[in-house]
């Protein structure tokens, strides 16, 4: 909501403080600092976090699995553009969030159950808790897999994912916990570096964007790459996520500009790593890459090592761990802000777990669920997680709409509501989205059904 | 649009600075809220926002997206069953 000058009204109480009240407080008594000092190089460094930590969260393991697995299939050629205009479409929808959070100071699931009702609200976080379920497996999954390169099991990948979601929310507050993730998020660039590895010819990079050649083969594995590779950059995870970090992290209106800058940049680099990924599977092309179906590429690590040396597999190993450990805190984090913020009780990282009992026990209650399913025997895991894009996708334009909602909002947003070109183009994304999930879905169902035929 | 007043509240019991001179304690504490908003203090964030009222057309709208989102996740995941088989 628009901000209340306290000037403006001196006779008015202040409400009382709280523990994360004064924690919040700290980080931003830095920001005015800075701000006040002109340190711009600094308040850069203290407002980012949320959009990069968006951006490189949803570069996860099923993500980078599947554009190394675009790659292998049909090479650099349509793919490389589309990642890119993947995530420019990704930064309109994060931006809305991000400055929807600073201006509000409320999260997402919370504004939508308080301003549409709470059938809304808990419609949303039912959707929101799926996809987070069925992508947290394959996290654990990817984990699994680059592990198992170094012939370690799903024991180790579970205890990695839970010790590391425990590490990171024994912090008590926000900053040090958005720290820990930013610094493991950065070793996404691993996969800029197997990428590099694999020597490929700069000029197919270059050639490539051109958007040609065109993905050959049925409609239905066209619908097929376009949702899941969508999926694979905008999901509904990351509105919850960005706008309550943003609101967590203090942000406010004066901080909007750097909030746009914090996901310009990871925009820009999950594009570039997501590229590197598809260029390290692309190795793979002429070397029967197109055996490689989705997430049977569990071998991937393996296949790179022999095609290109033993450093690329590692690098792509140690890739796919860090993609799905930080995907594992980052969405576990936005099921818990959406937990707290349905039930109405406190939903920060500033709160001790005693004063946020339901954040805390919805993070490490959901990262737990999604290890459980990982042990069980002869589950169907690579499915799930092939699968796991797709449903976001699907699920996705509903978030979209409500979130172009609470943009245009003047009530809460004042000044700061949408301009025409950003609804122009946010309505254009959702319709795209739309469109390509919805087909997937419904083309898929009629050939299971034997409606119609392949 | 920052809180540049006094602050008096008991909610830092927890505090190390509590064990202190209160009075440092006190502009300490104060010096420290002055750096947020008052809308986003907690006890304010708690309120909630009034309700918005939704036409006939955007709420009809709602619900028709929201009624195909669940069939065709229906569908995808019995696909995805089906493919399991």
């Amino acid at each position: 909501m628009a901000s209340t000058d306290i000037s403006a009204s001196p006779g008015l109480a202040l409400p009382p403080l709280t523990e994360e009240d004064t924690v919040r407080s700290w980080d931003r008594s830095r920001v005015h600092d800075a701000r006040r000092h002109n340190k711009r190089w600094y308040l850069l460094w203290l407002l980012v976090g949320p959009g990069i930590l968006a951006m490189l969260g949803e570069n996860d393991g099923p993500s980078m699995i599947a554009y190394a697995s675009d790659g292998a299939q049909y090479g650099l050629g349509f793919f490389v553009p589309f990642i890119g205009v993947l995530f420019a479409m990704a930064f309109v929808c994060q931006e809305m969030c991000m400055r929807v959070g600073a201006v509000t100071h409320r999260g997402y699931g919370e504004l939508v159950l308080q301003r549409f009702g709470r059938l809304w609200g808990w419609f949303g976080a039912g959707d929101l808790t799926l996809t987070n379920l069925v992508t947290l497996v394959g996290e654990f999954v990817s984990i699994r897999v680059g592990l198992a390169y170094f012939h370690l099991g799903s024991g180790v990948a579970v205890a990695l994912g839970l010790t590391l979601v425990v590490f990171t929310l024994s912090g008590g507050r926000y900053w040090r916990w958005e720290r820990i993730v930013l610094g493991m998020a950065l070793f996404n660039g691993l996969f800029l570096l197997a990428a590099i590895l694999v020597k490929p010819h700069l000029g197919a990079v270059v050639s490539s964007f051109d958007f040609t050649p065109f993905p050959g083969g049925s409609f239905n594995t066209l619908l097929l790459l376009l949702a899941s590779t969508i999926g694979a950059t905008v999901t509904p995870w990351m509105i919850f996520f960005q706008q309550s970090a943003s609101a967590d992290k203090g942000m406010t209106p004066d901080d909007v500009k750097h909030g746009r800058y914090d996901t310009a940049i990871g925009a820009v680099l999950a594009a570039i790593f997501g590229i590197g990924a598809l260029i390290a599977g692309a190795a793979l092309l002429t070397h029967n890459g197109a055996g490689i179906q989705g997430f049977a590429g569990a071998g991937f690590p393996e296949a790179l090592k022999h095609v290109s040396g033993p450093a690329a597999g590692t690098v792509f190993a140690l890739g796919l761990i860090e993609a799905g450990a930080v995907a594992i805190l980052t969405i576990s984090a936005s099921t818990a802000y959406a937990a707290g913020e349905c039930v109405g009780v406190s939903h920060s990282f500033n709160s001790s777990p005693r004063d946020a009992l339901v954040f805390y026990a919805a993070n490490v209650g959901v990262a737990l669920l999604a290890a459980a399913v990982i042990l069980i025997p002869g589950a169907p895991l690579l499915s799930i997680a092939l699968n796991a894009n797709v449903l976001a996708t699907v699920l996705l334009p509903v978030s979209l709409v409500f979130m172009v909602m609470l943009a245009n909002d003047r009530g809460l947003m004042g000044s700061w509501v949408n301009r025409r070109s950003t609804n122009a183009i946010g309505i254009t994304v959702i319709a795209f989205v739309g469109l390509c999930g919805a087909a997937y879905g419904i083309d898929s169902f009629l050939l299971t059904v034997h409606i119609i035929g392949s | 649009m920052k809180t540049e007043a006094l602050v008096t509240n008991d909610a830092h019991q927890s505090n190390p600075i509590q064990e202190q001179d209160p009075h440092a304690q006190e502009r300490l504490k104060d010096q420290l809220i002055m750096d947020l908003e008052r809308d986003q203090i907690v006890a304010e964030t708690n309120r909630p926002v009034p309700r918005a009222s939704l036409g006939a057309y955007a709420t009809a709208g709602l619900w028709a997206l929201r009624v195909f989102v669940v069939l065709v996740s229906l569908m995808v995941i019995y696909t995805f069953i089906d493919q399991l088989h």
